[in-house]
């Protein structure tokens, strides 16, 4: 029975190849933009693969946990990510992870996949608005420490590279952290990405803490938020093995070349063409959603 | 100072063991389906196929149950995923070790509501909800 005609498996073979592909441009892509895999690859997966989005979702849901635990390990090492500050962020994006994948399974159980479509579009194009802001600022204006910078000893201090000087930084508002943390959970479980963004938001924005901090912890944050919301999808059923193990190692693989290749990404036309990918990817996922294209 | 800087470390090995670990699992994973062509009982089109229910939820580990010999390729890429997911939860429990051992109770209580979170959603939401 396992025995096949040569050429079914031709064409197995030659779609595996596709996948394969499709998760080391994302994770590629991902890389070089500051955003997880997931933000490319659910869209390619969806509308130019035939993957269901209920699978395209939890591949990429798992693989942001290799690309993060990856990439952690090195920023991690560097001292730059805050343990501290990533650990009681933790709380809210975990919690959030595990109302978001409820969620999920609610949508998918009552057959209003469009939705998630819709949401996931909404969300790509939402981050068109922080590829063109951000980090104007690379160490934000001091603020005054707060209350919750004493308690929860938001301090911290890391050696900046191109500033070529030692930063010392405070968060402050830690309870505007937590709220944003939580959407930014509940987001990654709901559509299976990182989320990344919304955390350096959280970070960056209520928290006030250098561009570099945040980035690094969000990171850091995304494997144990992914983790959360991968156990919830695995117990459901979302997680395909052939399709999450090739887009594991295909997205951890793009995005260790992306890391090699263009450290830093300081050019503004390459950043120009990635949002324009953002905002099509965008607009295609809502009209599918809307059932207005297939 | 010095503890706290050696737990960094131990987070990092942590983290890049368990991706290495998890990749090398899904690899050969991999390269046993497309050397038997399948992986007991489905075949190569059944589990390529993203329409088919081949998923978490449909298979069963036969590995654990007939036992290695019978050594199958979906079983070793799902433990690969399963060592992926460990990975963070590995972290989060040195993170509890290492503020329990600086006296930093608040963030040990802080560490211990994160994990119970990863607890509550790898054991017992299944518990309550099948």
């Amino acid at each position: 029975m396992l025995r096949r005609g040569g050429k079914h498996r031709m064409y197995e073979l030659i779609y595996f190849a596709l996948l394969a592909l499709a998760s080391i441009i994302s994770g590629f892509l991902g890389s070089l933009v500051g955003l997880g895999g997931g933000t490319f690859l659910v869209p390619i997966y969806t509308l130019y693969l035939g993957v269901p989005i209920i699978y395209a979702t939890g591949a990429s849901l798992i693989s942001t946990i290799a690309t993060s635990s990856g990439a952690a390990s090195a920023y991690v090492k560097d001292r730059i990510t805050n343990v501290k500050l990533g650990m009681g962020l933790e709380v809210a994006t975990s919690g959030g992870a595990i109302v978001g994948s409820l969620i999920a399974a609610w949508v998918y159980a009552h057959h209003l996949a469009s939705i998630i479509y819709i949401v996931f579009g909404i969300v790509l194009l939402i981050q068109i608005y922080f590829q063109l802001e951000r980090s104007k600022f690379e160490i934000p204006k001091p603020a005054k420490p707060d209350r919750t910078t004493k308690f929860f000893k938001l301090y911290g201090e890391y050696y900046d590279q191109a500033l070529k000087q030692d930063v010392k930084y405070y968060g402050v508002r830690w309870w505007l952290g937590e709220i944003i943390m939580f959407f930014a959970g509940l987001i990654s479980g709901l559509l299976g990405i990182g989320s990344g963004a919304l955390k350096v938001l959280g970070m960056d924005w209520a928290m006030n803490l250098p561009m570099k901090v945040s980035t690094t912890t969000s990171n850091f944050m995304i494997g144990v938020t992914a983790a959360t919301g991968s156990s919830i999808y695995w117990m459901y059923g979302y997680i395909q093995p052939v399709l999450a193990g090739v887009t594991a190692l295909g997205v951890l693989l793009g995005s260790f070349i992306g890391t090699k290749v263009l450290p830093g990404m300081k050019n503004k036309t390459i950043r120009y063409i990635f949002t324009a990918i953002l905002l099509f990817l965008g607009v295609e996922m809502i009209l599918r959603g809307l059932g207005i294209m297939r | 100072m010095k503890n706290m800087v050696e737990f960094e470390d131990i987070i990092g090995w942590a983290l890049r063991i368990g991706v290495i670990i998890s990749a090398i699992l899904i690899i050969f994973g991999f390269a046993l389906i497309i050397m038997h062509n399948g992986a007991y009982p489905y075949t190569m089109a059944q589990l390529v196929n993203p329409h088919s229910n081949v998923n978490t939820k449909t298979i069963g580990f036969h590995t654990l149950i007939t036992g290695i010999d019978n050594l199958n390729g979906v079983d070793l890429i799902l433990l690969g995923l399963i060592v992926l997911i460990a990975t963070p939860v590995i972290r989060v429990f040195i993170g509890i070790v290492q503020f329990a051992k600086e006296k930093d109770y608040l963030y040990t209580i802080i560490t211990t509501l994160v994990f119970f979170n990863l607890m509550f959603a790898i054991f017992i939401i299944p518990l309550i909800l099948k």
